[in-house]
């Protein structure tokens, strides 16, 4: 027994030594860049990669694509050294943990390259005065109206409420406004600065007011009048985005706010294209809507790869120029970042009147305030809540907005430091 | 066939398999071994020596059945859990989440900050005498210099090779890199410093910028201290992962690591009324939840199992039917059912003709997802009880009707008792089951609904695992070593509840 | 026909009750495929249209390997499936025939084990695997052998409960018949103990195949490249959006997917009725 054993055993390492001789380690310089991104920019940036992939001399580019939005964001916050990419190209808010944590690296542009962009863009890439990325490309939202159902541009609010009102029998409307893209927290903002609640305030030289957040009771009692019948939605605009585009499709909502993204699924089904700004309670104002960048981030992963200036050369040379977002965005159709990319004429009028309509009532999205919870509850959790409280559980408008307004005060003092 | 088992023919199968895994699995211990990877060469090494002492020799037969099977628990369940138990000992948080190494690479990083004039100039890489240099363009004034690792050459355009925009591309003496180059030239040329003047370095921001730069935090090793060399602020390790100000703990350098804190997460479950709180409601609610959701599905899946216990026309439709919703990606049916219980838009409401705000009212939405749940459950019950009904003999029930006994009392006092017999332990199952049923509370109410304008932290339909989940994995602040810490405490309440249970049930007696 | 009453006609009454009440989202599942707008249709139960956009997207858009994921999908959850089964009953029979010291601490651990909030592990799963793939990079991250290890981790445990009842049931005579004729232990699992299992087997390797087809949590991180996706992971990409989602061809994607094992389901039903309630009846 004991010899048969050890006859195997020496078998076993003499068969392990002999395959293991075949194997040769190989260390060489690594000579590609990796960028992740989701299932709608990932197959897009492999395109144009595909195209023309010598944006930095001597090294490739591979682009991986995860299935969702959501398993790009676990893989990367998962992600150590040995899988990481160079580059991410994630939503603007994963600046502040990203950076807090060391996953995300900084970078330093030059005179030129800053010249490209609207410097408000680099706001939401920014994290305690250090830049992580480079925007690519905007995302926002605008209003849309049903031209077979409202013949005009409504100048107001009420306007929009009126009109619905008059139609709401005689057409089977099943609500006036509603959100479609975008979500009730950062697609509504538009709803809610229409109204007289905007995230955090700006002082006219256009700098940020810390301590002062919206007058709860003007938006209140906005909320009251135009939304509710006395402690009831008057089914003018519903608490969720659920359903809403099928309903505007159908011809049952006149008016809904759609995210840029999409406009091709409203376009595709013969509405023309009358993209305008949630109009404000006066005529001449506008509800502003988020109007922010996605970024291509860099990662400290680069650094340990060994491609950090290769990274750096690629988020410049394509990502940041002219004609990497031009190329990219023909394709992805979405209104690109760079000033040189909006002004080019491949770029469509679509693609551009929502530039416009984030030109006209825009606002940055500042992760540093929006993602704070040192109010008890982020602006994205709140936000949401509010429309649940007020229009289905009929709680008073005024007093809940006194305590929204209290948490987005707070959040923005708290998040202060993070700017 | 019998051949492939007993005999010459079995042994010399089973050495070859045997050698083959073996070596596969040395040769993987060795390519980790080189990669550092001590650990997973480590368990590789071991596994090799227990496969082969194990089929090899005769030491132990239970273990010819479970190495397998041992192996890939231990590096796939038990590994990770055990390190989720070691985590719930670290202050593992966002902004404490690399090693100390990693944060002090890191906070050396962003301790470069660039000079006041924000000067940024073109370059071009390359060597001067075989060491490295960048041509440096200033197109705006317009200057040009050579800088390396020691000094600083001014150049005049003349002597020069512009581009078409105005930048240097040759220069004399200066050979700049080739494509082929660039590729090794992150090591040298990222991370050093050109001389631009006594104060300032030029530090590279790609391959084709540099820009004007200084350090602003130094490292000493030796004292363990960052230093700003520019306000000559001292930080040192406090003890929880960061270094921060000796007199200022708030003032701390990002990122910091994950520093062993033991206990404290423990104690903050107990002591910080927020985290406390909603964790004593959300488990009242999990057990609340678990208990209906096993009652429910049995209810209904025993209900129609007595129904169909009888050949009647048309029962292998019924049951074609009635495993559709076990059939479907659940994905897909939790996502369905959350459309349907939409208020202003879905099916539920347009049914019943009513306007309930399923989800925005704690107690409609529980009711909800108890429903959805009984959806996605009863399928299985159905078919282990009736599978149970047909397996209690018939003569009990015969006799007892012969004794007088109605249908009611002999399914109360016959039936019912015998099948949660033989069902107990799959109750159990199913119980430990949906106390951690997080797909379905994730896709269906994400927790939901909260008062978040009166800062509640957890959902009405929050369970303890998707409570978790969001401390661990949600927007803003995720603490690892907190949820860490809570997931096992969960696992300790469930554990001794199921122990419990089992104990009384009697289903490992025969195992005493 | 009184008597057809009396008896049967409440059965029929829950019957057809549960199988409205199963049909319903099924019911918008399907008209929702035949949508093209792209969201689920939630309110009208009358089709507005028939249209075949979603299969046609799912058969006909190069960019969509729809019939490539359903290969990857049966052939890892097919895998999965037998070689849990191998590993669990292995493990089952040494429970339930072999005497060993811990045996009674070896099981209740491992019923344990199984109760592990395991959401926080995947991290360390994550980890291990990024790791394992910078020296065997076939087997580590992002490869569908790598997921398959991770998936087996978990066999020994899982259909524990169902075979263990099972196993004790199988009367050991028969066991003890073939030691006397002189098999060792190992012959006696294969030889005895495999072919007397064969249905309940067949039914965890089915419950265990259908868990693996669903299952995307770990297979999102693990099947990124496109081709090497399952149905699970593949059809996220419809409706993981940040805030778009396209229903239609999820729907659509999905119903197909599931037809495969609404087929084994009902050509197994016999067998799987037995087989689960055989684990839990004793002798």
């Amino acid at each position: 027994m004991n010899r048969k054993r050890f006859g195997f055993s020496a078998l076993v390492a003499a068969f392990a030594l002999a395959v293991s001789t075949l194997v040769a380690p190989s260390a060489s310089a690594a000579t590609e860049i990796v960028v992740w991104a989701d299932e709608n920019r990932g197959p897009d940036l492999t395109k144009v990669i595909a195209a023309k992939g010598d944006w930095v001399p001597g090294f490739t580019v591979k682009v991986v694509t995860f299935s969702s939005f959501d398993a790009l964001k676990e893989a990367f916050d998962k992600a150590t050294d040995a899988s990481g990419p160079d580059i991410v190209v994630g939503a603007n808010d994963w600046v502040p943990t990203g950076a807090k944590s060391g996953k995300l690296a900084p970078l330093t542009l030059t005179a030129a390259v800053k010249a490209r962009f609207n410097p408000t863009q680099f706001l939401d890439l920014t994290y305690k005065g250090k830049l992580y990325g480079v925007p690519v490309d905007i995302n926002n939202v605008a209003m849309i109206y049903n031209t077979k159902l409202v013949s005009s541009a409504p100048k107001t609010f009420g306007e929009m409420v009126a009109e619905y009102k008059s139609l709401k029998t005689s057409k089977g409307l099943k609500a006036g406004l509603c959100i479609a893209g975008g979500g009730m927290s950062w697609g509504a903002h538009s709803v809610f600065s229409a109204l007289g609640a905007d995230a955090y305030q700006f002082n006219s030289r256009g700098q940020i007011v810390y301590n002062r957040a919206f007058n709860a009771s003007t938006f209140g009692k906005n909320v009251r009048t135009l939304l509710m019948d006395g402690n009831k939605s008057n089914g003018f605009f519903p608490a969720t985005d659920t359903g809403c585009k099928d309903n505007f499709l159908a011809g049952t909502v006149p008016y809904a706010v759609i995210g840029n993204w999409e406009w091709s699924d409203y376009a595709d089904k013969g509405f023309a294209m009358n993209l305008m700004p949630v109009p404000g309670v006066k005529a001449g104002t506008y509800g502003k809507m988020f109007g922010s960048v996605s970024g291509a981030l860099l990662t400290t992963f680069a650094a340990k790869h060994g491609v950090e200036s290769a990274a750096k050369s690629l988020l410049t040379n394509f990502f940041a120029s002219s004609d990497g977002q031009v190329r990219y965005q023909t394709l992805a159709k979405r209104p690109p970042a760079e000033k040189g990319a909006q002004a080019n004429t491949t770029i469509t009028a679509a693609q551009r009147g929502f530039g416009t309509s984030a030109s006209l009532a825009g606002i940055p999205q500042i992760g540093a305030f929006l993602n704070s919870n040192k109010g008890g509850a982020n602006y994205w959790d709140s936000a949401p809540a509010y429309w649940t409280a007020v229009l289905i559980d009929g709680k008073d408008a005024t007093k809940e907005a006194a305590k929204l307004s209290q948490i987005w005060r707070t959040n923005t003092i708290g998040g202060k430091g993070d700017l | 066939m019998t051949y492939l088992i007993r005999g010459k023919v079995a042994l010399l199968i089973k050495v070859v398999v045997v050698a083959l895994l073996a070596s596969v699995l040395l040769l993987l211990a060795q390519s980790a071994f080189a990669q550092r990877e001590y650990v997973i060469a480590a368990f590789l090494a071991i596994s090799v020596v227990l496969l082969a002492l194990t089929y090899l020799s005769k030491i132990s037969i239970p273990l010819k059945f479970f190495i397998p099977g041992i192996l890939l628990l231990t590096a796939f369940v038990i590994g990770p859990i055990l390190y989720t138990v070691a985590m719930s000992g670290f202050n593992y948080k966002t902004g404490n989440i690399i090693s100390k190494e990693e944060a002090i690479v890191q906070i050396k990083v962003r301790g470069i900050e660039a000079a006041p004039s924000g000067l940024s100039f073109d370059i071009k890489l390359g060597t001067v005498d075989g060491k490295p240099a960048i041509l440096v363009s200033d197109i705006n004034t317009p200057e040009y210099f050579l800088s390396t690792l020691e000094d600083r050459t001014p150049l005049v355009a003349s002597s020069l090779t512009l581009n078409e925009y105005g930048v240097a591309v040759e220069a004399p003496n200066f050979t700049p890199l080739n494509e082929s180059e660039f590729a090794s030239a992150d090591k040298v040329y990222t991370g050093a410093r050109f001389v631009f003047d006594d104060r300032f370095f030029i530090a590279l921001e790609g391959f084709e910028a540099g820009v004007v730069s200084q350090q602003v935090l130094k490292f000493f090793p030796e004292s363990d201290q960052f230093r700003n060399l520019l306000t000559g602020a001292i930080y040192t390790d406090n003890g929880r992962g960061n270094y921060s100000l000796a007199d200022d703990k708030g003032a701390i350098l990002e990122p910091g690591w994950r520093a062993p804190i033991w206990f404290e997460n423990y104690s903050n479950i107990v002591t910080d009324p927020r985290v406390r709180e909603p964790l004593i409601r959300v488990f009242i609610w999990t057990v609340v939840f678990a208990l209906l959701t096993v009652l429910t599905t049995f209810a209904l899946g025993l209900l129609l199992a007595l129904a169909l216990n009888k050949p009647i026309r048309g029962r292998r439709i019924y049951r074609s039917i009635l495993v559709l919703p076990y059939a479907m990606p659940s994905v897909m049916s939790i996502l369905i059912w959350g459309g349907m219980f939409n208020t202003e838009f879905g099916a539920i409401n347009a049914l019943l003709g009513t306007d309930i705000a399923w989800f925005s009212d704690p107690n409609f939405a529980r009711l909800a997802v108890i429903l959805v749940n009984l959806w996605l459950g009863f399928p299985y019950f159905y078919l282990i009880s009736s599978g149970s009904l047909q397996a209690i003999p018939s003569e009990l029930m015969e006799a007892a009707a012969i004794d007088g006994a109605n249908p009611r009392q002999i399914f109360r006092k016959i039936t019912l008792p015998l099948l949660l017999q033989i069902l107990s332990p799959l109750l159990i199952a199913s119980f430990a089951f949906n106390f951690n049923n997080f797909n379905l509370i994730f896709l269906l109410t994400g927790g939901g609904p909260r008062n978040e304008l009166d800062g509640e932290i957890a959902g009405a339909t929050d369970i303890l695992i998707s409570y978790t989940y969001k401390i661990a994995f949600g927007a803003g602040t995720q603490d690892l070593g907190l949820a860490s810490a809570i997931s096992l405490i969960i696992f300790i309440l469930v554990a001794s509840i199921s122990l419990y249970s089992l104990k009384k049930s009697k289903v490992l007696e025969s195992f005493a | 026909m009184n008597k057809w009453l009396k008896q049967d006609l409440w059965r029929h009454l829950v019957g057809v009750a549960i199988c409205l009440f199963a049909l319903f989202p099924l019911y918008l599942v399907i008209i929702s495929s035949f949508s093209s707008s792209g969201s689920l249709q939630l309110s009208s139960f009358i089709p507005k249209e028939i249209s075949f956009a979603n299969y046609n997207k799912l058969f006909n858009d190069p960019t969509i390997p729809y019939l490539i994921w359903v290969k990857n999908s049966l052939l890892i959850a097919g895998s999965v499936a037998v070689m849990s089964v191998v590993i669990g009953s292995a493990s089952a029979f040494a429970f339930s025939r072999l005497r060993f010291k811990g045996r009674k601490l070896g099981i209740q651990l491992l019923l344990l084990v199984q109760m592990f909030p395991a959401i926080l592990a995947i991290s360390a799963v994550y980890v291990i695997m990024e790791r394992v793939y910078k020296f065997a990079p076939e087997i580590g991250l992002g490869t569908q052998p790598g997921l398959l290890l991770v998936y087996l981790g978990g066999a020994m445990g899982v259909n524990i409960w169902l075979l263990k009842g099972f196993v004790d049931s199988i009367p050991s005579e028969l066991d003890e018949a073939a030691k006397i004729d002189g098999a060792s232990e190992v012959q006696t699992f294969w030889l005895i103990f495999v072919p007397l299992a064969a249905p309940v087997l067949a039914v965890v390797a089915l419950l265990s195949f259908i868990g693996t087809f669903n299952e995307f949590i770990l297979a999102r991180l693990f099947l990124v490249d496109m081709e090497s996706r399952t149905v699970a992971v593949g059809l996220q990409q419809f409706i993981g959006g940040q805030y778009s989602q396209n229903w239609g061809p999820f729907a659509a994607g999905s119903i197909l997917a599931s037809i495969p094992i609404v087929i084994i389901f009902l050509s197994l039903q016999k067998y799987i009725v037995s087989g689960l309630t055989a684990g839990s009846v004793k002798g």
